[in-house]
C-alpha cells in the first residue's frame, strides 16, 4: 500500500501512515472544521490495510497536543479498527504521546487505553508531546 | 550624394531637406511636410510586436544628427586636404621656378661667355647662330643683346613690352678680360607657361581629391551613423513610445544594427527601466485585483456574518434566563462564549418546586453545526422535563440519548450523522438538601472549605451511533453539600486551552489548571470569578486562538436552605 503523507497545519495533524514498515504516525493538533472528511480516509486506508491480513507488527504512535471531540470519535474509529485486528492475532501496539503534566490528554489516553484488551496501549511521557515526532 | 537627402532629412521641412538642396520628395517627406508625420507614426505604432521595431519609428530628430555632424566635420577636413593640396603646389611651382631661372642664368651666362670680345659689336652678326641656339630651348621666349652704352643690338623672338608673370628672364653681362666695365649685356626671356598648366591641373586635382573625399565622407558617415545609432536609436524611441502606451516591450539591438558601446549601455538601461516599471505596473494590477477580490470577500463574509448574527439571537434566545432559580435561593453565574457567535454549547436552568435544575451540554462541532445539534437537544429536553416529567439526572440522560439518536436517526434507519454530545445534569432538592448528579463525558466540580472535588460522569457521551453496543449504565450520584459550596458544569472548551504561559512548551490548561484558577478566587461572588476566569483563560491562551465553544455554570446552593438540611 501507498504510503500516506500529509504535512501538518494548524487545524489538522500531521500524519505518516507507512505501511510497509508497520508504522503509522499522526502528531500534531487535530481540531478541522469537518473531522470526519478528513479522518474518514485514513480510516478506510487503515482497515484496507489491516483487512490484508498479515502477521508483521502495526505500531501506531499518537502524539497530540490538543483534539476536538469530534477528532476524539475518529480516533476511537481508528482505535476500533486496530483492536479488531488485535483480536484476530496481529500484533498491535499503540503508544500514546502526552507532554509531562498535560492531565487532558494523559486522561484521554487513558480512556483510550481502557478499551483495548487484546493489542498493547502504551502511554509515554514525553517532555514536549509535540516535540516527540520532530 | 544622392544619400544624402535621406540622411539629413530635416526637422524643419522649409530649411531644404538635403545638404545641398535638391533631392526629390519622398512618401515620408509628404507627411512631414504636412504636419501628419508624428499621428502617422503612432497609428502604424498601434499594435507593434517588439520584433517590428526596426524603421518603425519616424525619429526625425535622429536624422538631424547625422546632419549636423556632417555640417560640423566636413568643413573641416575639406579645408585641411584643401591647405595640403595648395601648399603642396606652391612649394612645386617655386620650386619648378627657381629651377627656371638657374636654367636661364645658365644659358645666358654661357652664350655672353662665347659673345664677349672687346670689338664684338663692331660686327655683331657673327654671333647671331650663337643667339639663335638659345631658341632651341623648348621654354624660349626671347633674347637680346645690347651694347656697352645699353643700345640695343640684336633681338630674337618676341620682347613682351612689360614683365609678364609668365616670364622668368634673366641678364648676362658680356664681360672682357682686363676690361672694367662689361661691354653689353645679353637679356633672356623664358617662357614658365609650361609651370603654369601644371598648376592648373594640380589645383583641379586638390578640388577632385576633396570632392571624393566628401562622398566618401558622406557615404561612410551614412551608413556607420545610420547602422551604429541612428537605427538602433529609432529602435529605442520606438520602444519609448510603445512603453508610453502602458505596452512593455525590450530594445533587442542585436544583429544588423550593432549599437555602439555607449547606446548599448543606454539600451540595456532602457530594458531594466521597461522590466522595473513592468513588474510595478503588473504589482499595481495585481493589487487592483486583489482589492476587488476582497471587496467580494468582505461582501460575503459581511452576508455570513449577518446570517450568524441573526442566527445568534435565535441561540440566545432558547438559553434560559440566568435569574431562573434565583427564587429558590441558588446564586447562578454562567459563562457561554460560543467560538464563532453560535456554537454547539448549551446550557438549562430551569426551577421545578423545590427542585432546581441544571443543565451543561456540548454538542459536537461548534459554530453553525453544533448550534443545529443544541436545538434538538433544546427541544428533547423541554419534552423530557415536562411532558414526560423526569426528574432524575440519570433518566434524563438516558432519555435524551433516546430522542438525540432518534432525531439523527442514527438507530439503525441509516444515517450519515456521527454527532452526539457530552452532557452534565444537576438536580438541587432545597426541601431536602440533596444534589444528585450524572454526566456523559462531564464531570462536576465543587470547590467548598474543603477543597476542589471532580465527580466524574460516564466516560461517554450520547447520542452517537452504536454499533451493537448498549449505553452504559449511567447511574445519579449524590453528592453531598456543604454550606457556601459553589458547583461547576463546564465544557471541555474551558479546559482545552492551548497556552505556553512558562516557556516550557505548548500543552493544554487542563481540568487542574482551570480548578487551580477557580480556587484563587474562590471568596469572590459567583460573577467575578467568572470574570476573573474568562481574564485568566485569556492570559494563559496569550497568542494562541481558542480551539473550542465554552460554557460554564457556576451555582452555590442556598446555605441556609443546605443548613437546614444538614
Amino acid at each position: 500500500m501507498d504510503r500516506i503523507q500529509i504535512p501538518a497545519t494548524d487545524r489538522s495533524p500531521a500524519v505518516d501512515f507507512d505501511f510497509s514498515a508497520g508504522l503509522l504516525r499522526i502528531s500534531g493538533e487535530s481540531y478541522p472544521e469537518d473531522a470526519a472528511a478528513f479522518f474518514g480516509p485514513l480510516l478506510q486506508s487503515l482497515r484496507a490495510y489491516l483487512g490484508q491480513g498479515g502477521e508483521n507488527a502495526v505500531t501506531v504512535e499518537v502524539a497530540l497536543a490538543y483534539f476536538n471531540s469530534s477528532s476524539a470519535k475518529a480516533l476511537m474509529n481508528l482505535f476500533m479498527a486496530l483492536e479488531d485486528a488485535a483480536a484476530e492475532g496481529r500484533p498491535v501496539a499503540i503508544r500514546w504521546f502526552y507532554a509531562e503534566g498535560d492531565d487532558t490528554i494523559q486522561e484521554a489516553g487513558e480512556d483510550f487505553a481502557s478499551d483495548f484488551s487484546y493489542g498493547s496501549f502504551d502511554l509515554v511521557t514525553a517532555p514536549q508531546a509535540e516535540e516527540a515526532h520532530r | 550624394m544622392t544619400d544624402a537627402p535621406d540622411l539629413a532629412l530635416d526637422p524643419v521641412p522649409r530649411r531644404n531637406r538635403s545638404l545641398r538642396g535638391g533631392g526629390p520628395l519622398r512618401g515620408d517627406d509628404f507627411v512631414a511636410l504636412a504636419g501628419f508625420a508624428d499621428v502617422a507614426g503612432e497609428a502604424t505604432e498601434t499594435g507593434m510586436r517588439p520584433g517590428a521595431l526596426r524603421g518603425a519609428a519616424r525619429g526625425r530628430d535622429l536624422d538631424s544628427l547625422a546632419h549636423t555632424l556632417f555640417l560640423r566635420i566636413y568643413p573641416v577636413i575639406a579645408v585641411v586636404v584643401l591647405a595640403t593640396q595648395i601648399g603642396t603646389a606652391w612649394v612645386n611651382y617655386t620650386d619648378a621656378m627657381r629651377l627656371y631661372g638657374e636654367r636661364a642664368t645658365l644659358l645666358a651666362t654661357l652664350t655672353a661667355r662665347a659673345i664677349g670680345r672687346p670689338d664684338w659689336a663692331a660686327n655683331p652678326e657673327i654671333y647671331r647662330p650663337q643667339v639663335q641656339a638659345l631658341a632651341l630651348d623648348p621654354a624660349f621666349r626671347f633674347a637680346r643683346l645690347t651694347d656697352a652704352a645699353g643700345a640695343p643690338v640684336m633681338t630674337i623672338g618676341e620682347t613682351p613690352r612689360t614683365r609678364s608673370w609668365d616670364t622668368v628672364q634673366t641678364v648676362a653681362e658680356l664681360t672682357v678680360a682686363g676690361e672694367p666695365a662689361p661691354v653689353g649685356t645679353l637679356t633672356l626671356g623664358l617662357s614658365t607657361e609650361a609651370l603654369r598648366g601644371n598648376a592648373e591641373k594640380q589645383a583641379l586635382m586638390a578640388l577632385g581629391a576633396s570632392l571624393i573625399l566628401m562622398m566618401a565622407f558622406v557615404l561612410t558617415l551614412h551608413a556607420n551613423v545610420r547602422r551604429h545609432v541612428l537605427t538602433p536609436l529609432k529602435r529605442l524611441l520606438a520602444a519609448m513610445r510603445e512603453v508610453e502606451h502602458k505596452r512593455w516591450v525590450s530594445v533587442d539591438l542585436g544583429g544588423a544594427a550593432r549599437a555602439s558601446n555607449e547606446i548599448d549601455v543606454i539600451s540595456s538601461a532602457f530594458n531594466r527601466m521597461v522590466d522595473g516599471l513592468r513588474s510595478g505596473d503588473e504589482a499595481r494590477t495585481l493589487l487592483a485585483q486583489l482589492e476587488r477580490a476582497h471587496r467580494d470577500l468582505e461582501g460575503a463574509n459581511r452576508l455570513v456574518m449577518e446570517s450568524i448574527g441573526y442566527a445568534r439571537r435565535i441561540q440566545t434566545s432558547v438559553l434560559p434566563d440566568r435569574l431562573a432559580l434565583s427564587e429558590a435561593g441558588v446564586e447562578v453565574a454562567v459563562l457561554w462564549e460560543p467560538l464563532h457567535l453560535v456554537g454547539g454549547d448549551y446550557f438549562w436552568l430551569e426551577q421545578f418546586d423545590d427542585l432546581s435544575i441544571v443543565v451543561v451540554a456540548d454538542c459536537t462541532g461548534h459554530g453553525v453545526p453544533g448550534a443545529f445539534i443544541t436545538l434538538i437537544v433544546a427541544t428533547a429536553l423541554d419534552r423530557i422535563l415536562h411532558e414526560r416529567g423526569l426528574r432524575s439526572p440519570a433518566e434524563i440522560l438516558a432519555a435524551l440519548d433516546g430522542m438525540v439518536r432518534t432525531q439523527l436517526r442514527q438507530d439503525g434507519r441509516g444515517s450519515d450523522s456521527d454527532d452526539g454530545l457530552d452532557c452534565g445534569i444537576c438536580l438541587w432538592n432545597r426541601a431536602d438538601g440533596t444534589l444528585r448528579f450524572a454526566g456523559a463525558g462531564l464531570s462536576l466540580t465543587a470547590i467548598g472549605p474543603g477543597g476542589a472535588v471532580r465527580i466524574k460522569g460516564g466516560r461517554r457521551g450520547i447520542g452517537y451511533p452504536r454499533h451493537g453496543e448498549t449505553m452504559p449504565d449511567v447511574a445519579d450520584v449524590t453528592v453531598p453539600v456543604e454550606p457556601g459550596q459553589v458547583f461547576y458544569l463546564m465544557t471541555d472548551g474551558i479546559c482545552d486551552q492551548m497556552g505556553n504561559p512558562q516557556g516550557g512548551g505548548r500543552r493544554l490548561l487542563g481540568h487542574r489548571g482551570v480548578t487551580d484558577i477557580l480556587l484563587d478566587v474562590r471568596d469572590r461572588p459567583l460573577s467575578a470569578q467568572v470574570t476573573a476566569l474568562d481574564d485568566a483563560l485569556t492570559a494563559y491562551r496569550g497568542g494562541e486562538a481558542r480551539r473550542d465553544d465554552m460554557t460554564l455554570v457556576a451555582f452555590r446552593p442556598d446555605p441556609e436552605a443546605v443548613r437546614s438540611a444538614g
